[in-house]
């Protein structure tokens, strides 16, 4: 066991890197769906049939294809049908961030649907356009009504983000790998790795809770 | 001897698929003066109200505003047009994560494009014209429903409406709260506000209003001073509306 320790404290700095690899995938990934997903939650609900068909293709695509082969396509398929010359860490960030982008606009089109019909009737009652309205008054409280189920998807997209290793990302799984087959110390690596995982979930859930309470509405009880 | 009407409503038709809420209402209604619609439930007058000013779309008829037709596919004309007519909600539509001040600040900034502080100090009058000045800074779930509509009535107001539609305004209230609502709509009638107002308070109504407008089944059924369609109305159906809700809402105001 003591050379278990050591090859997990020999590791632990490179493995750190790695973890911060993995903030940064997790974070650009999470970043991108909300971009992504905002809008195509909007148009779900408020758009034309044509534009929810549209997303409503998109969302089942990016649902339905495993993240393995997700991935495999972009980096492998795509980029080189189209010639274009992205890394390994670009393409985990998009696909991720596509795929995130599908459940995130899920998450918020639930969110709009609870609000009270009377909320956008009251803002067009006093002359404001269906663009403002959603931007100054439903978004403002969609996106706050979205964080618990925000920090369900961080934790699911954070633990996908290993599944790059797959390209090479030097997040924390391939590192781990990389070390353990050089060492021989499965056992004590992968164990290390699962805790950090473990601690960047605590960690995030944390954030977004704090998040949560401090974008509470005052006099709101849920 | 009185002035052209400033809200023409002619010949509103509305149905939701077969259901046919309104079949052919029409009003109009002059400077300074209050309507109020009463009927069952079901009879349309919260429909009619939001034909209106369009957040419902009628299937046919005309609305005109000081003369001028509202075409509502216009969006820049149907944009201006609900500016000039404000509406009071059954239950409130104060936006939730707005404080009062910012509830009636959010129509001056964003849809009047007033900077920030004018918005503000207009914002505060009305604010203190409802008298909720020590509440400005609180959120709608912090406040009484009275509170609510109280602010509501603000955000409406900031807005210098023309007309100004209340879809029963002390329906959802509880019977105590009900008094410092109508008080502050006592007061825009007094200030010559024009207001088309569904309501059951009899006793209100009976001492405020101009005109008395009962609805049944989607259309008028009959009309005219309150004196008369509260104490002496043709209809039989009227008479025993009346009756029923002048036992239930009682004479006092």
């Amino acid at each position: 066991m003591p050379e278990g320790i050591a090859a997990i404290l020999n590791a632990l700095p490179y493995l750190l890197q790695g973890s911060f690899v993995t903030i940064v995938v997790v974070i650009g990934a999470m970043a991108l769906g909300l971009v992504m997903g905002v809008p195509f939650a909007v148009g779900q609900v408020y758009g034309g049939p044509i534009v929810r068909r549209v997303i409503g293709v998109y969302v089942w695509f990016f649902r339905g294809v495993p993240l393995l082969v997700l991935l495999f396509l972009f980096y492998f398929g795509l980029c080189s049908l189209l010639d274009i010359n992205l890394s390994a860490f670009t393409v985990a960030i998009i696909v991720l961030g596509s795929i995130s982008s599908a459940y995130q606009s899920q998450i918020f089109r639930g969110a709009i649907l609870s609000l009270p019909e009377g909320q956008l009737k009251a803002a067009r009652a006093l002359g404001m356009s269906d663009t403002r309205a959603i931007v100054f008054v439903i978004i403002p409280q969609a996106l706050r009504l979205s964080i618990p189920a925000w920090s369900n998807e961080y934790s699911i997209v954070l633990k996908d983000s290993a599944v790059t290793y797959a390209l090479g990302v030097a997040e924390i799984m391939a590192r781990t790998h990389f070390v353990a087959t050089r060492t021989y110390q499965h056992l004590p690596l992968y164990l290390a790795a699962g805790v950090i995982y473990l601690v960047l979930t605590y960690l995030g859930i944390k954030a977004l809770r704090m998040l949560e309470s401090g974008t509470r509405i005052p006099g709101y009880t849920r | 001897m009185e002035s052209e009407p400033i809200l023409v409503v002619e010949n509103i038709k509305k149905a939701f698929g077969s259901r046919v809420i309104l079949k052919g209402v029409s009003m109009a209604i002059r400077r300074g003066e209050l309507k109020v619609l009463i009927g069952p439930s079901g009879a349309g007058k919260s429909t009619f109200l939001q034909c209106i000013n369009f957040l419902v779309t009628p299937d046919a008829g005309e609305i005109r505003l000081e003369g001028r037709p509202i075409h509502h596919s216009r969006k820049r004309e149907l944009y201006a047009y609900r500016q000039q007519v404000g509406m009071i909600f059954q239950d409130f539509n104060l936006f939730d994560h707005l404080t009062a001040l910012d509830n009636v600040m959010i129509g001056l900034v964003r849809v009047k494009g007033m900077d920030r502080k004018s918005a503000r100090e207009r914002a505060m009058a009305e604010i203190e014209r409802v008298g909720l000045k020590e509440h400005a800074g609180h959120y709608p779930a912090q406040l009484s429903g009275g509170q609510k509509q109280r602010i509501s009535i603000a955000r409406a107001l900031a807005m210098d409406p023309k007309v100004m539609l209340l879809d029963e305004p002390t329906s959802a209230l509880d019977p105590e709260l009900i008094g410092e609502v109508l008080a502050v709509i006592r007061d825009l009638v007094a200030n010559g506000m024009t207001m088309v107002m569904a309501t059951h308070q009899i006793g209100f109504s009976r001492a405020m209003a101009n005109e008395i407008i009962f609805m049944e089944d989607g259309l008028i059924v009959e009309q005219g001073p309150p004196s008369v369609i509260l104490s002496d109305a043709r209809c039989e159906r009227t008479k025993e509306f009346c009756s029923k809700i002048t036992e239930l809402y009682g004479e006092a105001s």
